[in-house]
């Protein structure tokens, strides 16, 4: 090999390797452009809301029922309980049997009803909201005469079915097999090592995963118009307090509440954004902040807890 | 069987001149020596058609470390998973055959596997602790069985965690995670998980494989105390392991269908040093395997 030979090669290897440094240079550059335009809706949102709803915002926003319009003031408190009330609803109806089927799939997953179970529910979420709403109308509201928050409660609760049984499944099968074993070696029945041993241990993810369903139920509208439906003077603490103060049945007390139709902040924010007063805009803009803040501080206070909880375990 | 029973053998097992003395061990002599514990008779189990294992017999005797040894896939899990029927757990599977334990076939219709798996208990290959406190993890068996005076719970607890040697290294932190410890504590948490439900016999599945040397040591060294009151059963890869460990060895290897058959059964000693069959030679000089 001659040194003329060397030093070519040595030359061409520099200028490929250049090429190489400038073409990594771009692909950095064109990744990074695009992470940021991904990230610029999320911002953009979150700052526009928060300038366009923070200056309608004042403690009796969250305090106050709706007034008529022309008097000033009033609030959403409606809608906040409202949401409050329909997301423990769609909850208590959707997570134990979302929770005890993702455990029958994750067990069974080839077995006629298990492959059943999941086909089925991957239909189910891809069933537009609206349709969930009208086929509750047709069941609930219609059977029963009236819009109400059980009907509601029910259309999210299908709603968050889907999400609450894939994520717990998913969750379920991360938990590694060997725990279960090592449960049942002990002589534990089958629904004892899932209830004290998998269940646990997948913990953290099922409440990413509730929380997931419960973020989507809570956004929510259309499933809500045409069972929820809407109630301006609806205020179920004030309902209890007067109901227990009069001696009322606590039992009684909650029909009462669920058999009423109630308001939440996704359908107040599409009832007021479409009205031609402005300061129902206002007020649609202020309801949109509180709506964001509260799925917001939702995912937050829970990713806090399981932060909070892991530390205690390894501490 | 009585009469040996009043035998008394020491620890270790003894050197090998004396056994050699004792001319030619059979499996039939090495069986009288002992009390047998589990009686394993002509078992075979399937998994779906395909069959793990086929027609084993292996006396297991009482207060022993009984090694199984074999290459990969002969069925040597399958046959540990047998005992305590652990192998229920896999759809499609059966078994035939019998296992007498204390003379009582566990594989006969009608036998509460909760109750043969309180008598037989087991440990695995990874350490598995359930992500709960050390003291939970221990006392999760006797709760099962309807413990729950915490002072009942707290001596079994501790006694527990003394007989698997790990006492005196977590008796502050009892309330801290059984995942926070080393994986050789943690492989010892799982001995004292299982010991917590009293049970006559321990299977261990290559508990040590995922340990380091000094872990690995600590493991093997409670097997020599664990065996005075316990009946160990344990599965390795390992065959210096066994040599070290145990007191008798099963070998297993498949046969031209796949299936997993005993080639040999005897004191450690023998297997190790004057093996009947050609297939142990080869196995345990290191021919194949």
């Amino acid at each position: 090999m001659t040194p003329g030979v060397a030093s070519q090669h040595h030359i061409r290897a520099r200028r490929g390797y250049a090429r190489r440094k400038t073409s990594n240079a771009v692909m950095l550059l064109l990744a990074g452009l695009t992470t940021a335009l991904a990230l610029v809706p999320l911002f953009w949102i979150i700052g526009y809301v928060i300038l366009q709803g923070g200056k309608y915002i004042d403690p009796s926003f969250f305090t106050q029922l709706p007034r008529p319009l022309g008097i000033a003031g009033g609030g959403v408190l409606n809608a906040i309980e409202g949401t409050v009330l329909l997301v423990i609803l769609a909850s208590a109806f959707a997570i134990p049997p979302g929770v005890l089927a993702a455990f029958y799939v994750a067990y069974y997953p080839n077995t006629p009803l298990g492959i059943a179970i999941r086909f089925s529910t991957d239909v189910l979420s891809g069933v537009p909201s609206i349709v969930i709403g009208l086929f509750l109308y047709a069941l609930v509201v219609k059977s029963q005469g009236h819009f109400s928050a059980l009907a509601g409660g029910i259309a999210l609760a299908i709603l968050m079915l889907p999400t609450i049984l894939r994520t717990t499944e998913e969750m379920l099968k991360l938990v590694p097999p060997a725990l279960r074993e090592a449960s049942l070696a002990l002589g534990a029945p089958e629904w004892k090592t899932s209830l004290s041993v998998v269940l646990p241990a997948a913990a953290n993810g099922l409440i990413t995963g509730f929380l997931l369903g419960l973020a989507r139920a809570s956004g929510e509208t259309a499933p809500l118009l045409f069972t929820a439906l809407g109630n301006d003077n609806f205020d179920f603490i004030a309902q209890v307090r007067s109901g227990l103060a009069s001696g009322q049945n606590p039992i009684k007390i909650l029909s009462g509440i669920l058999s009423q139709p109630v308001d939440s902040l996704p359908l107040t924010l599409w009832k007021y954004a479409q009205q031609p007063y402005p300061e129902r805009i206002h007020q649609a803009w202020a309801a949109a902040l509180v709506l964001m803040v509260f799925v917001l501080s939702i995912n937050v206070a829970a990713r806090l807890w399981i932060v909070i909880r892991t530390l205690r375990m390894q501490g | 069987m009585a009469i040996a029973h009043t035998l008394s053998q020491p620890l270790a097992p003894p050197p090998v001149s004396i056994r050699s003395a004792e001319g030619l061990a059979e499996i039939e002599s090495t069986e009288a020596v002992r009390p047998v514990k589990i009686d394993i008779r002509n078992l075979s189990v399937f998994y779906g058609k395909f069959r793990a294992i086929a027609g084993i017999n292996i006396s297991i005797p009482a207060h022993q470390v009984t090694a199984i040894i074999g290459p990969s896939g002969c069925g040597k899990s399958t046959l540990l998973r047998a005992i305590n029927r652990m192998t229920d757990l896999t759809p499609g599977s059966h078994a035939e055959g019998e296992i007498l334990l204390d003379g009582e076939n566990i594989l006969a219709p009608g036998i509460d596997v909760v109750q043969i798996r309180q008598r037989v208990g087991m440990v695995f290959q990874r350490p598995n602790p359930f992500p709960k406190s050390i003291y939970d993890n221990v006392a999760y068996g006797p709760r099962l069985y309807g413990i729950h005076r915490r002072t009942e719970l707290d001596e079994i607890v501790e006694h527990s965690l003394q007989r698997a040697a790990l006492w005196d290294e977590v008796k502050d932190k009892l309330n801290q995670s059984g995942m926070a410890l080393s994986g050789g504590q943690q492989q010892r948490l799982c001995i004292a998980r299982a010991l917590a439900v009293e049970p006559a016999v321990i299977l261990m599945d290559e508990p040590a494989s995922a340990l380091d040397p000094i872990a690995t040591l600590k493991i093997e060294d409670l097997m020599q105390h664990l065996k005075e009151e316990y009946t160990i059963v344990i599965v390795t890869h390992n065959m210096q392991q066994a040599a070290r460990v145990s007191d008798y060895t099963a070998f297993l290897m498949i046969d031209d269908q796949r299936a997993g058959r005993l080639v040999e059964f005897g004191t450690t000693n023998r297997i190790f040093t004057r093996p009947e069959k050609k297939q142990t030679e080869d196995y345990v000089t290191g021919r194949f395997g």
